[in-house]
């Protein structure tokens, strides 16, 4: 899950051009100023990178990066 | 050229789209729109809009993304919205742009989803044409992004100057950025930290803060504001001449013809600058007439090969 999220921060902050290590798990999306768009286009990086089509469900549930990462690991895990 | 319009989206949708769509295929010529919606709906319209049946054709949408849905999260659940799929025909290379008067949210992120921006931009902006004495003024944006960092501020800048040589053929844009005071020492954090950017960058004509009344002056050809920002003004400017329009009728005087240029009826729509493709985006509130009229724009933006000359004119700026 470590290199799930590792791989995931990394788009994440080149969309938003800032320091990868500036997320962490706890990182909220409001404290990064990551709004859906970029949470959507993370996700769909993310799906092309891993062959996978995450659930439509809910996004909006997830305030924190880990949170998303985690629930986003088991449908890779899944796989 | 084909124009694929979402036929579900906006206030008075399907009705006033159809309706503005069949005035569209009676008037412009060598267009064909592809309505996408709801098929046994739009046939009944067509139906009863009395479409003498050439000029369109309907593509199937069974979803629909509300005025209120979250766009981005919307349009991953609702993969068959309409605005989706209007924006994956042009993808597909059945349409060479979308129209819709629904969601603009939605529409922008559609267009980023499936299009993709320009290379050095972030997110697109609405660009529109302010009608002045003598000329037009560029704002941007109009309401795409209501929240917007000073970088994005930077790339309007350059978006809103590549259009003003397109659309308006000026060759050395002035680009002024929207604050409330022209020293540079005012706007709030956003305006202050583009001002600092934009004054040190090469290649754009920026001429430093204007204000509201500086859409009119001719003292910019572009000006530059987030989308919050930019569709009050859109909103108030409407409501404001809806008003001197009614003391001049009380006058006896008629005044439909000098106002007209800032009828938004009579104006359509404006496009989603940045992205590769053309997307026009109209008033939620659109009826037949401006339905019309935001094809026409379409039209016009895909005839002027704007997505080209703005990719053309931001590469040499940027």
């Amino acid at each position: 899950m470590e290199e799930f999220f590792e791989q995931a921060r990394k788009i994440l902050a080149e969309q938003l051009g800032m320091d990868p290590e500036l997320i962490t798990w706890d990182t909220t999306f409001e404290e990064i100023d990551a709004d859906s768009i970029d949470i959507v286009e993370m996700l769909m990086a993310l799906e092309d990178i891993y062959d996978v089509e995450f659930p439509e469900d809910n996004l909006e549930d997830y305030k924190t990066m880990g949170s998303l990462i985690k629930a986003l690991y088991q449908v890779i895990s899944a796989k | 050229m084909r124009i694929a319009v979402d036929a579900m989206g906006g206030d008075y949708a399907p009705q006033e789209i159809v309706k503005g769509c069949v005035k569209a295929a009676d008037l412009l010529s060598d267009v064909e729109l592809i309505l996408v919606g709801d098929r046994e709906v739009l046939e009944e319209e067509l139906r009863r809009c009395g479409w003498a049946g050439r000029g369109i054709r309907i593509h199937h949408a069974s979803q629909v993304i509300e005025m209120n849905e979250h766009p981005a999260l919307a349009l991953r659940k609702k993969k068959d919205s309409s605005i989706m799929v209007a924006t994956m025909l042009v993808k597909a290379g059945e349409a060479e742009a979308v129209v819709s008067c629904g969601n603009t949210g939605a529409q922008m992120a559609a267009a980023l989803f499936a299009w993709g921006c320009f290379d050095g931009i972030d997110r697109p902006a609405i660009g529109t044409l302010i009608p002045r004495y003598n000329g037009y003024t560029v704002m941007l944006d109009v309401g795409a992004n209501v929240d917007v960092k000073a970088e994005q501020l930077v790339q309007f800048a350059l978006m809103g100057s590549a259009y003003a040589r397109t659309a308006l053929g000026v060759e050395n844009p002035r680009v002024g950025l929207l604050s409330n005071g022209e020293e540079e020492t005012k706007g709030n954090q956003v305006t202050l930290a583009a001002y600092a950017r934009l004054k040190d960058l090469n290649g754009l004509n920026f001429v430093g803060n204007v204000e509201g009344r500086d859409l009119f002056t001719g003292r910019a050809d572009v000006v530059v504001c987030d989308g919050f920002v930019g569709n009050t003004i859109l909103k108030v400017m409407e409501g404001l001449i809806g008003e001197l329009m009614k003391r001049l009728q009380d006058a006896g005087i008629d005044s439909r013809e000098l106002l007209q240029d800032f009828d938004y009826t009579r104006i359509g729509g404006a496009p989603l600058l940045g992205v590769k493709g053309v997307s026009v985006v109209c008033h939620g509130s659109s009826r037949a007439e401006a339905v019309y009229n935001g094809i026409a724009q379409a039209v016009r933006c895909v005839n002027q090969d704007m997505v080209a000359s703005l990719n053309h004119s931001l590469a040499a700026v940027g």
